[in-house]
């Protein structure tokens, strides 16, 4: 059946209302004003310029520790600090190594670590703060749209075609069915966070990855009301240590916020070992340790969240233009992999994209041509020149974390260089070992007070999807699932999963992948951890997925 | 400007959309100083043609024939290509109605034009028309014109204009008149049969006072039976946790948790159902809650009334059977 779409034009179509989505907007926005004021030509309008945004609402699907970086936002929005949610600055900061029983401080903050002059914030709030700014700007923000497929033509791409809605779990239509719309664009903007299903399809298509693929950690948050007094406003700790073991990338984190909340979690690289490891079970497991427990010991879990963070830095970011395309954000690796910060980069990457459109649509041409010069533009800001210093940062730990600590050293006294570079990295999932018929690990459970299954976390995350439709984690050949993977690998989906969405359902004696794609909390992790890369993330139905309300 | 308004009806009844699309009509008609007709379509229709040539237009079509007595798409299509094609309207409004979704866009095409459809409003600008219609789930309204020669078609959304401003006939009535058309029994490719109404949903759990749920524990679907003949004796409703449903073991009108229905019957009855907290916020207040599970762990025994630790298998039976000699002694 061939489907008529309706079409849309626009200048400019955004896709993603995150940190690099909305400050391209904002930014794109504000260029066009003073210049429409000073009577430049030809005019330009604020409303040609559309963001989708498959979340429910603006900021509903932002998730991160988060600690920010206030310098992209302060270029922005000059006067953020009076009206931003910034919810403290930093007051005190520490870093702990940590073993089973014990923490210990590190007498001085590794740099790394460092955090006077940031703010720790709700990025899901602040993002939404943003949002409101850039509907005031005039420009259209669809929220319940997803970018499902590219409209490649030429060399370039022309546009996205959004999800189609009302369609059920066998592809047919319902009643309320509504094709996907055809939206045009002179410029379109990737701005889909880490992993974005249209970056990956064009990064792939255009062969446009850099030197070293993008490799990845998974952050598991969860956000905690605590007894007052167990903690200070402002006080950020990270941790190194138990129980993340020393083959493996990882740490965690303590922020304080106000009025006693607490934002907790741990990230771990994906490029372990044990495919049977489990990423979730050891965020479970790290609340226990004395120095957490004694200070979420009753307190309450408000909120929970997972989302993956691109670790690959300068060296895996790959070509951002294409004709008629930029790639921003996280999509694009702009993350210090060594801080783990990237809210700011993302930011700033979306404004330096809105400076190469203005440019381009003032000139009449976006084709590559005129849109390479957004790379040169990240080049010449202070962007390269933090990625710069940390470029072989995350690659030294691909081999272990002793190894990682040596390399890192030489680098940090070297400004980046260290003894080999460019430091090569390989894809994370290629780090497994097999299984070699190790028994199925007993499944996690909690004590519903302080640890909780994987189930009471997803309840926790909000995630809703509409029942009725086609499964949005396509798995390319299941009898791999349910014969390959189960002996070489143990099925890992079923482990490094954070939301419970791969299970393997005994059938007849027989083992069978069953799906609960409405658990999906949309963190990626298995389009990039599967071993046999077959498990591909499409977009579901617009407006599903989780609400991180607060996160 | 001519302007054709193809009202509907079925079995002699308004499908009331029609008088929406006519108040829109005479508007347009009143704006653009065009002349307005109005077309009823079917057979033994003249009463309704009569009402209509009551309100304020120039003509009645009375469009009647044997075979549009039971609405076709092939019928309808033929049947107002030929009435269009000799009244020759610039412009053809239809309600957007499920049927009109059906044929108005055939007939169009069958015309060689264009069809704007579910529109929420118009405008008239230097003579032309502009219709605005809604995208992105009515975030925005976008403005659609026509391109090439009239006939022009369009459907207003129901809802959009108001029936009750309908003006009524300055002076008495319009005339009626009826165009003939030809059709024949071998053009219209579909049969219609009976009339039917789809049954209501049969159930709505959230009125069940007993409830008999059942969970993966119930392991494949050649076991649901056992918990139905359990529900039956028992006289309630049977319902499932996702899982369940997910496989379409049961439909999804009887999943019960936060993404199916919340339920608070007097009584629920658990079987196999773990317990998560998904499907515990959706019958958390039910009155009473007896909980069959193996696993003594199971989450749902801290909600439970009674709890049972065995397996489903040994007591669905024993239940019903006891139930149904409690029920005949």
């Amino acid at each position: 059946m061939s489907v008529q779409r309706e079409q849309l034009e626009a200048d400019v179509l955004i896709v993603g209302a995150g940190p690099a989505g909305l400050a391209c907007a904002l930014h794109l926005a504000n260029l066009i004003k003073k210049h429409n004021e000073s009577g430049g030509k030809p005019a330009l309008s604020t409303e040609n310029i559309y963001v989708l945004e498959k979340g429910r609402e603006i900021g509903a699907h932002q998730l991160s520790g988060a600690i920010m970086n206030p310098r992209a936002l302060a270029e922005l929005v000059p006067d953020f600090e009076k009206s931003a949610p910034l919810d403290t600055p930093v007051t005190d900061d520490a870093a702990f190594f940590f073993t089973k029983n014990s923490a210990y401080r590190f007498p001085i903050t590794p740099p790394p670590f460092k955090n006077r002059g940031n703010y720790v914030v709700s990025l899901s709030k602040l993002v939404k703060w943003l949002g409101g700014l850039v509907e005031k700007s005039g420009v259209n923000l669809f929220t319940q749209f997803g970018g499902a497929q590219l409209i490649y033509e030429g060399e370039g791409i022309a546009g996205v075609i959004t999800e189609d809605k009302g369609v059920d779990k066998n592809g047919k239509p319902k009643d309320n069915y509504t094709p996907g719309y055809e939206l045009r664009a002179k410029v379109t903007v990737l701005a889909e966070g880490p992993r974005g299903s249209l970056t990956k399809d064009l990064v792939a298509r255009k062969e446009l990855d850099n030197i070293n693929p993008q490799t990845y950690g998974i952050g598991i948050k969860e956000l905690w009301d605590v007894q007052p007094g167990r903690i200070q406003p402002g006080f950020v700790a990270h941790t190194l240590g138990w129980p993340v073991d020393f083959s493996t990338y990882g740490g965690g984190w303590i922020y304080a916020l106000r009025d006693n909340r607490l934002s907790i979690g741990l990230v771990i690289a994906l490029e372990y070992q044990n495919p049977q490891f489990d990423p979730h079970e050891a965020f479970q497991k790290y609340k226990t340790h004395p120095f957490l427990k004694r200070i979420l010991d009753g307190g309450k879990l408000v909120r929970y969240g997972a989302k993956t963070i691109p670790y690959g830095g300068w060296y895996a970011m790959p070509r951002t233009y294409v004709d008629g395309g930029l790639i921003i954000g996280d999509s694009a690796s702009f993350l210090d992999s060594q801080r783990l910060k990237g809210i700011h980069m993302a930011m700033k990457s979306g404004m330096l994209a809105a400076e190469t459109i203005f440019e381009g649509l003032l000139a009449g041409d976006t084709s590559s041509k005129t849109l390479a010069a957004f790379p040169k533009k990240v080049e010449q800001s202070w962007i390269k020149k933090e990625l710069w210093s940390v470029r072989n940062f995350h690659q030294s730990f691909q081999h272990g974390f002793l190894g990682g600590m040596f390399h890192a050293g030489l680098q940090f006294i070297s400004g980046g260089r260290g003894l080999i570079d460019p430091m090569r990295s390989h894809p994370g999932y290629k780090a497994y070992h097999k299984i070699n018929g190790a028994p199925a690990p007993e499944r996690f459970k909690g004590d519903g007070k302080l640890t909780f299954d994987r189930l009471t976390d997803v309840y926790h995350s909000g995630t809703r999807h509409e029942e009725d439709q086609p499964c949005h984690l396509v798995v390319a050949d299941l009898n791999v699932c349910s014969t390959k993977c189960v002996t070489e690998y143990g099925n890992p989906c079923q482990y490094f999963c954070p939301a419970a969405v791969y299970e393997m359902a005994a059938e007849k004696g027989e083992l069978r992948l069953k799906i609960n794609a409405s658990n999906c909390v949309h963190c990626k992790t298995c389009d990039i951890a599967d071993p046999y890369q077959i498990i591909n993330w499409v977009v579901p139905e617009g407006g599903g997925g989780p609400n991180y309300e607060g996160m | 400007m001519k302007i054709l308004v193809v009202t509907e009806q079925r079995q002699a009844k308004w499908n009331k959309a029609s008088f929406e699309t006519l108040a829109a009509a005479q508007q347009i008609a009143a704006e653009t100083k065009g002349t307005l007709a109005a077309a009823v379509i079917g057979k033994g229709v003249a009463a309704l043609a009569d009402e209509l040539a009551g309100k304020k237009l120039d003509e009645v079509l009375l469009v009647e024939h044997d075979l549009l007595d039971a609405y076709t798409a092939d019928g309808f299509t033929q049947a107002l290509a030929q009435v269009i094609t000799s009244a020759k309207p610039d412009l053809v409004l239809f309600p957007h109605t499920y049927q009109v979704r059906d044929f108005a866009p055939q007939l169009a095409a069958s015309l060689n034009r264009g069809m704007i459809g579910d529109c929420v409003g118009y405008r008239c600008e230097n003579g032309r028309l502009v219709f605005v219609r809604q995208m992105f789930q009515g975030k925005t309204a976008a403005d659609v014109t026509f391109q090439g020669a009239a006939p022009w078609f369009a459907s207003f959304q129901s809802g959009a204009f108001r029936a009750d401003l309908v003006a009524p006939h300055a002076s008495g009535k319009a005339s009626v008149s009826k165009p003939s058309v030809d059709l024949k029994p071998e053009q219209i490719r579909t049969r219609p049969l009976e009339l039917f109404r789809e049954a209501k949903q049969a159930v709505d759990l959230t009125q069940a006072p007993i409830i008999v749920a059942i969970g993966r524990g119930i392991k494949a679907p050649e076991n649901i039976p056992l918990a139905e003949k359990l529900a039956k004796a028992i006289g309630g409703e049977i319902a499932a946790s996702r899982p369940i449903c997910d496989e379409g073991w049961l439909p999804m009108d009887r999943q019960i948790g936060s993404s199916g229905q919340t339920v608070a019957p007097k009584l629920y009855l658990a079987l196999g159902i773990s317990g998560a907290i998904q499907h515990v916020v959706g019958m958390k207040g039910s009155r009473t809650v007896v909980a069959v599970n193996k696993d003594q762990n199971a989450p749902i025994f801290e909600i439970a009334d009674y709890a049972i630790v065995g397996d489903i298998f040994e007591i669905m039976p024993a239940l019903t059977e006891q139930l149904e000699k409690a029920k005949s002694s």
